[in-house]
């Protein structure tokens, strides 16, 4: 009895956990089952939670209404660039720091650090007339070059590196193996699991960007995902919400793929940061 | 003997000098990159503040009259004040609703994994996308949300169109869509604290708000002081949220620091007296990251380790 009582403290928080990740699930479910409605029942009350029918013509209809094939694809172009030329940067600087003893290091590694305290909002209108300068406004180069210098990126990857044992590198020293093969052929093998996490970041930072391609892009077709479906859902008021939810739905399978199979990884550059303190 | 040590010592400076080279060739693409997208924009932005200038003619020298104009100008100190009562709600909900949920999550005995999976979940997705959504959800005659205030007995909450309502609105969307940040921050830091001090207050018989209390509270302040100032830092500079819910209205309502930035800048095209906000943003936000780094040894415990 006294057992029995004991665990109801318990028992009432993991219904009340339940209740609080049901509500946080809702929206995801409500977005998925309106995206199949009907256009004209969109609205239709009760709201649905669970898919009730299966117009699957909505998710035609974004592509009709709007060069949706070609802002999905220019979204993942910019975050795949960003992707690769940020992780070169990235471990390159991050070997260096972790790895090389020379002139200046503190100096240029406080330096470095003190770019993560630089606010997005601070650099936007310098950055635009940077980018206006270089001639890439309205271009895909403006949303991939700043994105490609990442202090927080080189801060973790120097962390990792600064773990994997000497021994490594000594042998290949022996070997007569210069800087650059030791960094290509030991060092960005064995910090696969760093690079994963910030790649993951950096990807998912892209991804769901708003204000930057927001101010710098003005053409349909060179549009990104999130702009182009704020562009489509004032397009198309309230007439056919289905339709713009469908858009939304496929906007969230990429991230959600990513935390599915790289929550790991997202766990991981949480507990990272917390060295910085 | 001498001979020996004088080629060793030059092989050393030999070898720095070597080091130093391979050094900066590997840092030069960051150097560049960094030089270019985030140092140059920081002493324009600085230089900006003396200039008018709006894309198309050249930049012209008005000394202090942006400065000036700052003081005087109502949108901006309406801008402020909406920002500054962003922060007063937005504040307490993340930092302190978050560690109320990763104690719970943390002290669940089941479904642990599910409960961290779905409270962070909607970090990260897209917040554009899932504001178009919430959008449609709290629209006053025909959304969900309205239903089910109507279902409970209550009448339509104008959700997007009153000047108050709209900061609850705000509220819960920034809710469900970043505690689980500072949720999983706190989380952390809650799984690093030893077992020992949780089982030694077991063992004198403390209660749950007790070990709260004494023991959580205490070993977290790193991470509390951590989450509290990036928060801040965060909230300072919202934009999405205003912009994709309700544009900055009714009226002015939710016209936020970012929001004037941005309408000055890219709507009025009027970037010098843009880029003099934003560069006061910026100094804002460089005091605050600066009281954490001077602050962090004063407040808090990190003798446990």
């Amino acid at each position: 009895m006294n057992k029995i009582k004991n665990k109801i403290p318990q028992i009432c928080l993991i219904i009340f956990l339940l209740l609080l990740c049901i509500i946080m699930l809702a929206p995801f479910a409500w977005i998925l089952s309106t995206s199949l409605r009907l256009p004209k029942e969109s609205f239709k009350l009760p709201p649905s939670f669970l898919p009730t029918s299966f117009h699957f013509e909505n998710y035609k209809e974004v592509f009709r209404q709007f060069p949706f094939g070609q802002v999905i694809f220019n979204s993942l172009k910019i975050a795949v660039i960003v992707v690769i030329a940020n992780t070169f940067i990235s471990t390159m600087a991050g070997y260096a720091f972790a790895r090389i003893d020379f002139k200046g290091k503190n100096v240029v590694f406080l330096i470095i650090l003190s770019g993560m305290m630089i606010p997005v909002q601070a650099k936007l209108i310098p950055t635009y007339i940077v980018m206006s300068k270089m001639g890439f406004v309205g271009t895909h180069m403006s949303l991939i070059l700043p994105a490609i210098i990442s202090p927080l990126n080189i801060f973790f990857v120097r962390q990792y590196m600064k773990t994997i044992p000497a021994s490594y590198e000594d042998a290949a020293y022996i070997d007569g193996a210069g800087r650059f093969r030791i960094y290509f052929t030991i060092f960005l093998p064995m910090s696969k699991s760093v690079i994963v996490m910030t790649s993951l970041l950096t990807f998912l930072a892209s991804w769901n960007d708003f204000i930057n391609p927001l101010i710098f892009l003005s053409k349909y077709e060179r549009m990104t995902l999130p702009l182009g479906l704020k562009i489509l859902s004032g397009a198309m008021g309230t007439g056919s919400v289905s339709v713009v939810l469908a858009g939304v739905t496929m906007s969230l399978i990429i991230p959600t793929l990513l935390y599915l199979f790289g929550q790991k990884h997202i766990m991981q550059s949480v507990v990272m940061s917390g060295l910085k303190t | 003997m001498k001979t020996v040590t004088k080629t060793a010592g030059n092989y050393a400076a030999k070898k720095k000098r070597k080091d130093t080279i391979s050094a900066y060739i590997f840092l030069a693409p960051a150097l560049i990159s960094f030089g270019l997208f985030i140092g140059l924009p920081v002493i324009l932005s600085a230089v900006l503040s003396f200039f008018k200038y709006n894309l198309v003619n050249p930049p012209q020298f008005v000394g202090l009259e942006n400065i000036k104009k700052m003081f005087t100008d109502k949108g901006l100190f309406t801008a402020f004040g909406n920002t500054f009562k962003f922060l007063l709600i937005l504040c307490p909900i993340h930092c302190g609703l978050g560690m109320i949920l990763a104690f719970m999550v943390y002290r669940a005995k089941r479904f642990q994994f599910f409960f961290r999976s779905a409270i962070y979940f909607p970090s990260i997705v897209t917040t554009a996308s899932v504001a178009i959504a919430w959008g449609y959800l709290f629209s006053t005659d025909m959304g969900a949300i309205n239903y089910f205030v109507r279902l409970l007995g209550g009448t339509n909450i104008p959700w997007l169109t009153d000047r108050v309502v709209v900061y609850v609105t705000i509220a819960l969307f920034s809710f469900w869509k970043f505690i689980g940040t500072t949720f999983l921050y706190y989380f952390i830091g809650m799984q690093n604290i030893p077992d020992v001090y949780y089982e030694a207050a077991q063992i004198d018989g403390a209660g749950i708000i007790q070990t709260f209390r004494h023991i959580t509270l205490p070993l977290l302040s790193p991470t509390i002081f951590f989450v509290i100032i990036t928060n801040i830092v965060s909230v300072f500079q919202i934009f999405d949220e205003p912009y994709l819910l309700t544009n900055g209205g009714p009226g002015t309502a939710t016209r936020t620091i970012a929001l004037e930035i941005y309408q000055t800048a890219f709507q009025d095209m009027n970037i010098g007296y843009g880029g003099t906000i934003s560069f006061v943003l910026f100094l804002i936000i460089l005091v605050i990251t600066i009281i954490q780094f001077k602050g962090q040894n004063k407040w808090v415990v990190y003798d446990y380790e």
